[in-house]
């Protein structure tokens, strides 16, 4: 498999970069949830600790992902209706603006509260400001809202891919599992 | 005039040059540092009281108590100051005051360490400061610091004996303005 995305294909890059956010995403959102709920005590520490390593860990894998993507090309989209092509872009744009958005935003809350910021109990990060209650109470807001907006644009997302996969019967998700094979042309269609 | 004269010499005879009972003025701080998650955060007693013996050329009859009222503990976080008094902290309904009470003052080297224990959340344990005096006379300051193991005193306990969220060891630094008695 290339590193480097083909016309047909996403490259190996591409690929572990967008599986390894996904995942890194689904366990923030999960944690996240499941954690403001929890009694106080270390074990809620500990599960804000790790929803934070991982949202600093998406933030830093966005940012190589944007680099990496001034080197690599894109596949040729699928052939589907210009409606469709603009709203999967469109939703593309949205999820790289999220995944941007959720970390500082957490980060911003984070700091404002003057909480601590470790990585994985590996090193500590600086706060973004001082302490600062109003900004908090807004960063959270911020960081709680876009999450349900986030929720909505990845069902788009991941329903796109899998009509795509279902009822048009194209490459759009083969060409992005780190697996997949390709489908044979349809008959009539060019190779 | 000669009465006068008289009276200070005798007065001087009777209280040896020692003058060495004072008592713990405004300015005073017990304070600690510690750290959560990587970043250190400092704390303080807001209330504590302390007798103070000390005579550098006397060290055998120097003698600190010290009282330290727990509840009054503050970290500049409103969640932490909650959770400090908690049981599993400093447990101050069961255990409202820690108490220092030396047992022993020795130079070493340059400097002097008062041994002593401690009392903290019902364990007691010998502690020694390293003790910084100046002044003479009638005002003067002792600074001391030590270094101590939250877990010897089960501070934190359960869940929160994890030393890799709360480092284990305390730093402890008291500054004291004394005023002679």
């Amino acid at each position: 498999m290339p590193l480097k995305s083909t016309e047909q294909r996403w490259g190996t890059i591409a690929k572990a970069f967008h599986w390894l956010m996904a995942l890194g995403i689904i366990a923030a959102g999960v944690l996240g949830l499941v954690m403001t709920d929890m009694e106080r005590g270390l074990a809620k520490v500990s599960v804000f600790a790790v929803h934070k390593s991982i949202g600093l860990t998406i933030l830093a894998l966005f940012l190589l992902r944007l680099l990496w993507r001034f080197f690599d090309r894109r596949p040729i989209d699928e052939p589907m209706p210009r409606v469709q092509r603009v709203a999967a872009h469109a939703v593309h744009g949205v999820l790289y603006v999220f995944m941007l958005a959720m970390p500082l935003s957490g980060w911003l809350y984070n700091s404002a509260k003057g909480y601590p910021l470790q990585w994985f109990k590996q090193f500590n990060l600086p706060a973004l400001v001082g302490k600062d209650e109003g900004l908090a109470d807004f960063a959270i807001a911020a960081h709680e809202w876009m999450f349900w907006v986030l929720v909505a644009v990845l069902v788009a997302h991941v329903g796109g891919a899998l009509m795509h996969h279902l009822f048009e019967r194209d490459n759009t998700l083969l060409r992005m599992l780190p697996f997949g094979r390709l489908r044979k042309p349809k008959k009539g269609e060019p190779e | 005039m000669k009465l006068m004269m008289l009276a200070l010499i005798v007065g001087a005879l009777a209280t040896p040059a020692v003058a060495a009972d004072y008592n713990v003025v405004a300015g005073s701080t017990l304070g600690f540092t510690s750290s959560f998650q990587g970043e250190s955060f400092d704390g303080s007693f807001k209330t504590f009281e302390a007798t103070i013996r000390y005579d550098a050329a006397d060290l055998a009859s120097s003698k600190f108590e010290v009282k330290v009222d727990l509840a009054s503990v503050i970290t500049g976080d409103n969640e932490r100051d909650g959770a400090l008094p908690d049981s599993e902290f400093f447990d101050v309904k069961k255990f409202p005051q820690a108490t220092f009470v030396s047992t022993g003052f020795r130079q070493s080297g340059k400097d002097v360490i008062a041994d002593g224990t401690l009392s903290l959340k019902g364990v007691s344990k010998p502690v020694s400061l390293a003790v910084t005096f100046t002044g003479k006379g009638a005002a003067a300051t002792l600074d001391v610091a030590t270094t101590l193991k939250r877990l010897d005193f089960n501070v934190g306990s359960g869940e929160y004996a994890d030393t890799s969220t709360i480092a284990a060891e305390v730093k402890v630094k008291a500054h004291l303005e004394l005023a002679a008695k």
